[in-house]
């Protein structure tokens, strides 16, 4: 299938999965491929679909991978391997698991976070986000408000959802997910007793998830 | 295990911030909630979408994307 035959096809509706990812996609143009028509298309070894499926995520990705490795060669690296490995992995994607943009990020970070180990480049981005840290308490946080202003957009109102959490519960999510940090790694970091650096991943996701299952479920 | 603790687990798993000793528990539970525990840890890799996008997009150059591609038409011809 050529992608552009998919341009003009009507969405695929692949029969609703049984188990729904919690998922607020961003908007596409009308008439453009669904995700899961690109992945259909990747599936079935055309270039074109990845091209597109690329132009589409490759901001968002990237800005995945920076937040992980912080160092912009490196992420321009991880960012090719990953599409490289959307291209080759594609068989292992099922609809009845999850949203195409879900399990590139899965992926992406995944890869993003054994590619800063493999490098040995842990201690080195470690120090850089402890100096981000010490300057910028709350950088997972940067200008939300300014932002949720200025854009009407999905990422606007993800950043609304996670700009509720306290800052260290903010911290603590973006150290396990964005770092790949075990909780004790962040007790260890962040100086706080191992049990309150889980509370603070569990009250923090759970007002994520809940925040996201109502943005859902108004759009 | 009680459901709900299953589901602040599950929203750790997810994230990979399980502790060793943890994960045994939350494999049991799993087992034991069944298919309603598979369906709410693939709701909770949503999450994982919302991180992504919760970010500004990034820059990334054309000769990535030009290389890319390159590599993958050699690979679909050879």
């Amino acid at each position: 299938m050529r992608a552009a035959t998919l341009t003009t096809k009507k969405r695929a509706r692949a029969g609703k999965p049984k188990a729904q990812q919690l998922s607020v996609s961003p908007p596409l143009e009308p008439g453009a491929p669904s995700d899961l028509d690109l992945m259909q298309a990747i599936q079935a070894q055309d270039p074109d679909a990845l091209a597109q499926l690329y132009d589409r995520y490759n901001g968002i990705l990237k800005a995945l991978i920076l937040r992980v490795v912080h160092n912009e060669a490196e992420a321009d690296d991880l960012l090719q391997e990953i599409f490289m490995e959307i291209w080759n992995q594609a068989k292992n994607f099922s609809a009845q698991k999850g949203k195409p943009l879900g399990w590139m990020v899965t992926l992406a970070r995944r890869r993003a976070i054994d590619g800063l180990r493999k490098k040995q480049a842990y201690a080195r981005a470690e120090e850089r986000l402890q100096s981000e840290t010490e300057q910028q308490p709350d950088a997972w946080v940067h200008n939300a408000t300014e932002e949720a202003i200025v854009l009407g957009d999905t990422r606007a109102l993800m950043r609304k959802v996670i700009d509720g959490l306290p800052p260290a519960q903010q911290q603590a999510i973006d150290l396990a997910f964005f770092h790949g940090m075990s909780q004790r790694e962040i007790a260890a970091k962040t100086n706080t007793p191992l049990g309150t650096v889980k509370t603070r991943l569990e009250l923090g996701l759970k007002k994520i998830y809940d925040g996201l299952k109502e943005l859902r479920d108004e759009l | 295990m009680s459901f709900e603790e299953f589901q602040n687990q599950s929203r750790l798993y997810v994230i990979g911030a399980l502790e060793p000793e943890e994960l045994e528990e939350f494999e049991t539970a799993r087992a034991k909630f069944g298919k309603k525990a598979e369906d709410f840890i693939t709701e909770c890799y949503g999450l994982h979408e919302a991180f992504a996008l919760s970010l500004r997009p990034a820059k990334s150059s054309a000769a990535i994307k030009e290389r890319l591609m390159s590599m993958v038409r050699a690979r679909k011809e050879a």
